[in-house]
């Protein structure tokens, strides 16, 4: 059964899955892109670090194409990502999202939330598509709630439920836009402790977030985002203990005194 | 001038609907702005003490209640100062019995009413007198006062003029129009004709001419005046399928108004002046002036 | 209270040709409706720019004018709706009767657009994100997210619309078709006597008519707010 993803996704690890190439983006005559080149391989779990207005969001959203870019390439396994249109949406199945602000649709129940990839875009049965939602939830701790509408859960649990949404597509690569920013203190370790065991168990992520715990627990590397431009990438370990740039420095400070 | 012209041709056709041939029309005289009435001396102890005639009469104001969309019985244009028509004639007479100038507009106001507020206007005294083509019935004198008739005219049919149409029998399942809230709409749903109200006969008119509706229905006299202004398109055709008698209406408060509308009536009927009125609007040059149709009893006091 | 009784059989029938106006219209102008706001917030420039023109013309005029034009302009440009001829027992559905509904379908879809546009504004943008997230194409965003959501912002205008679409029907009772309020015409002009009931017993029809599209409208807002 495919619901065994840690098999599927660990399979070619250390291959190019998701590479960036002279990507550039522009609002108005803001550059909040500049010359990215990143490549992140199968497997590899990368954090995007970096003060507010870095461009680390726009460039996780580019990567499903929510932002469209103005220069440079991205592929995805190999193919560039389409333009508008069936094809893009097919993109979009393999790669999964996770948003600041949780988006849970409102009017659905949180199995519905989740039964609605597989059941409308990857054409699944809905006894099926409900088994593997409730697997999903359980493994994301929601499984007693499925009945129960998004405004009814905490923003813990929500997101947790977001998370197992983007999991039911069975995606190649996740996205963490923020994933804990929205959330109150008390709730962010629950949704980070499904971010730690999905990473140990070797799903590709790319991770925005100011969690610094969790990149230097979970994370394979660094990339440290100012003004648009990837101004630093390293190890967790030594971007932490020994960061070259003034930038990462400064960053570093600031936040590791509170 | 339109209304003179409209009620040359009204009287043309109505000659040759009573002739029974349709097709032809002959020259229509000319005619003046209706009859030239004179107001009466009111002698002391003409109308009794307290009656509301001797109220009006001392006051020297009256207001009629009238028509305004009715050519040949009550139908006012913009430029006219005084509403022109049958109903409008019978109301100078009685307003000139009261001794009061039927001409005065400072005297004698000629408001519109429509079928709706006959009876209120009525009721409230806004009017004192109400002659607008109104047809008494019993319900109608339940709520307030009639007399009369001093008319009687019926229901027809005004189709194409290359309509096969002949009578309401031939109208079975077709549309007809009519006025909204008019008996004459309810006698073609009776007849079997599927009623469409309209806001006025003008635009049932319209729906007859552009090929909307089948035919459309209402007094013969009101419909003569329309093929008049649609000559050589519309056509009045069939019996009379029902009969309206038209009347005056009054304030059940003052009862002893009818007793003296009666008096004005017969007296009209006697010395010509009826079939003078009748004659300047309806009738014209070549028509045939009816005989005046017989009163009712004024219910007893 | 007699009149009215004695005449129940033809206020029956013209309270069927009031709610039948009302049914076709109601149900046609939702349908529309629902089209030109998709327009409105569609990705084709051409038709966002006709939509917002119809919405703009249309519901600057007012309802009579649009009714009378294709009453009477209609028939001059060959437009008489000649083929419609529907008849169910006594009820009769014909070409007046046809133009009439246009009017009200062609009027009350602009409000309808409206508020559903109005709708789909409220709902938040994450929503059709995260919807496009999932691999859903536009029209699955648009069918399975955002306007089942729309729906449920745009419920109370949309009800305020259905209300006034059925009082709006009796614009008709002056344009050829026997609904109510002609039949009230009728009635007051036949039995002076007994105005007031009459005025009363249309007056109460309508308020409880009302008062059942409202319930209607409330049952469903309560089923679809969501915790």
């Amino acid at each position: 059964m495919s619901a065994a993803p840690e098999e599927d996704i660990s399979a070619g690890r250390g291959e190019p899955l998701v590479v960036l190439e002279g990507v550039n983006k522009w609002f108005g005559d803001l550059h909040v892109l500049q010359d990215i080149n990143v490549t992140v391989n199968r497997g590899e779990v990368v954090v995007v670090i970096g003060p507010s207005g870095s461009g680390k969001s726009t460039l996780c959203r580019a990567i499903n194409r929510l932002e469209t870019i103005d220069r440079g390439a991205i592929t995805l396994d190999g193919k560039p990502l389409p333009q508008e249109g069936k094809e893009l949406a097919n993109l979009r199945a393999e790669v999964g999202m996770v948003f600041q602000s949780f988006n849970l649709f409102a009017h659905k129940t949180i199995r519905e939330n989740v039964t609605l990839g597989p059941i409308k875009v990857r054409k699944m049965s809905k006894a099926k598509a409900d088994a593997k939602a409730a697997e999903l939830l359980d493994r994301v701790g929601i499984g007693h709630q499925a009945d129960k509408y998004p405004a009814q859960l905490s923003g813990g649990q929500q997101q947790r439920v977001a998370i197992a949404r983007a999991l039911a597509m069975e995606p190649k690569v996740m996205l963490f836009d923020e994933p804990t920013s929205a959330l109150d203190p008390e709730m962010i370790k629950e949704v980070l402790d499904v971010m730690v065991d999905l990473a140990e168990q070797g799903m590709t992520m790319i991770v925005v977030t100011h969690e610094m715990g969790f990149a230097r627990t979970a994370a394979d590397r660094v990339l440290f985002m100012a003004d648009g431009a990837v101004v630093e990438e390293n190890t967790p370990e030594e971007f932490f203990t020994n960061p070259q740039s003034e930038r990462a420095k400064d960053f570093l400070g600031k936040i590791l005194k509170h | 001038m339109r209304t003179m012209k409209l009620r040359a041709a009204a009287a043309t056709v109505l000659l040759t609907a009573l002739s029974g041939t349709l097709a032809a029309c002959g020259d229509a005289g000319s005619e003046g702005e209706g009859v030239d009435v004179q107001a009466e001396e009111v002698e002391d102890g003409k109308f009794e003490e307290g009656s509301r005639m001797a109220e009006l009469a001392e006051a020297g104001s009256i207001t009629i209640g009238v028509k305004y969309d009715q050519p040949g019985l009550g139908f006012k244009s913009a430029t006219d100062d005084i509403p022109t028509g049958f109903d409008v004639e019978i109301a100078k007479l009685l307003v000139a019995d009261l001794g009061i100038d039927p001409s005065d507009t400072s005297a004698v106001t000629y408001e519109e009413t429509i079928s709706d507020n006959r009876e209120p206007y009525l009721e409230a005294g806004r009017v004192d007198l109400v002659l607008a083509s109104y047809s008494i019935t019993d319900d109608r004198r339940q709520v307030v006062g009639q007399t009369g008739p001093y008319f009687i005219t019926g229901q027809q049919i005004l189709v194409g003029a290359d309509s096969d149409v002949e009578s309401i029998d031939d109208l079975v399942g077709e549309t007809v129009c009519s006025v909204s809230g008019s008996t004459s709409l309810q006698n073609v749903e009776d007849a079997g004709a599927v009623g469409a109200p309209a806001d006025t006969y003008s635009q049932c008119a319209e729906d007859v001419l552009n090929g909307t509706v089948e035919a459309m229905t209402t007094d013969g006299s009101i419909l003569l005046g329309l093929a008049a202004q649609n000559e050589g398109e519309l056509k009045v055709v069939g019996p009379e399928f029902s009969e309206e008698r038209i009347g005056v209406g009054y304030s059940q408060d003052y009862p002893e108004m009818c007793e003296w509308i009666n008096g004005v009536l017969t007296e009209a009927y006697e010395d010509g002046s009826w079939a003078e009125a009748f004659e300047a609007t309806l009738g014209g040059d070549d028509v045939e002036t009816p005989e005046p149709p017989a009163l009712d009893e004024c219910p007893a006091a | 209270m007699n009149v009215v009784l004695d005449n129940a059989g033809d206020i029956a029938l013209a309270f069927i040709y009031t709610l039948s106006l009302f049914v076709v219209a109601g149900v046609l102008s939702l349908i529309f409706g629902a089209l030109l706001a998709a327009a409105r917030v569609g990705p084709v420039a051409v038709l966002r720019k006709a939509a917002a023109v119809y919405v703009m013309l249309i519901r600057n005029t007012p309802l009579l004018i649009v009714i009378i034009f294709f009453r009477f302009a209609g028939p001059k440009i060959g437009l008489t709706f000649g083929f419609v001829d529907i008849r169910v027992a006594d009820i009769r559905l014909n070409n007046l009767y046809a133009a009439c509904a246009v009017g009200l379908i062609v009027y009350t879809s602009s409000f309808v657009c409206e508020a559903l546009r109005s709708g789909i504004n409220a709902v938040p943008l994450g929503q059709a994100e995260a919807a496009r997230a999932i691999g859903l194409p536009f029209g699955g965003v648009m069918s399975q997210v955002i306007m089942p959501q729309a729906m449920r912002h745009a419920l109370p205008p949309l009800a305020s619309v259905q209300i006034a679409l059925l009082k709006n029907t009796t614009v008709c009772g002056a344009l050829g078709v026997f609904e109510a309020f002609a039949r009230m015409r009728g009635l007051t002009n036949d039995f002076a006597s007994a105005r007031t009931e009459i005025f009363l017993a249309f007056a109460l029809i309508f308020v409880v008519l009302v008062e059942v599209l409202s319930f209607v409208a409330y049952r469903l807002e309560r089923r679809w707010r969501i915790a």
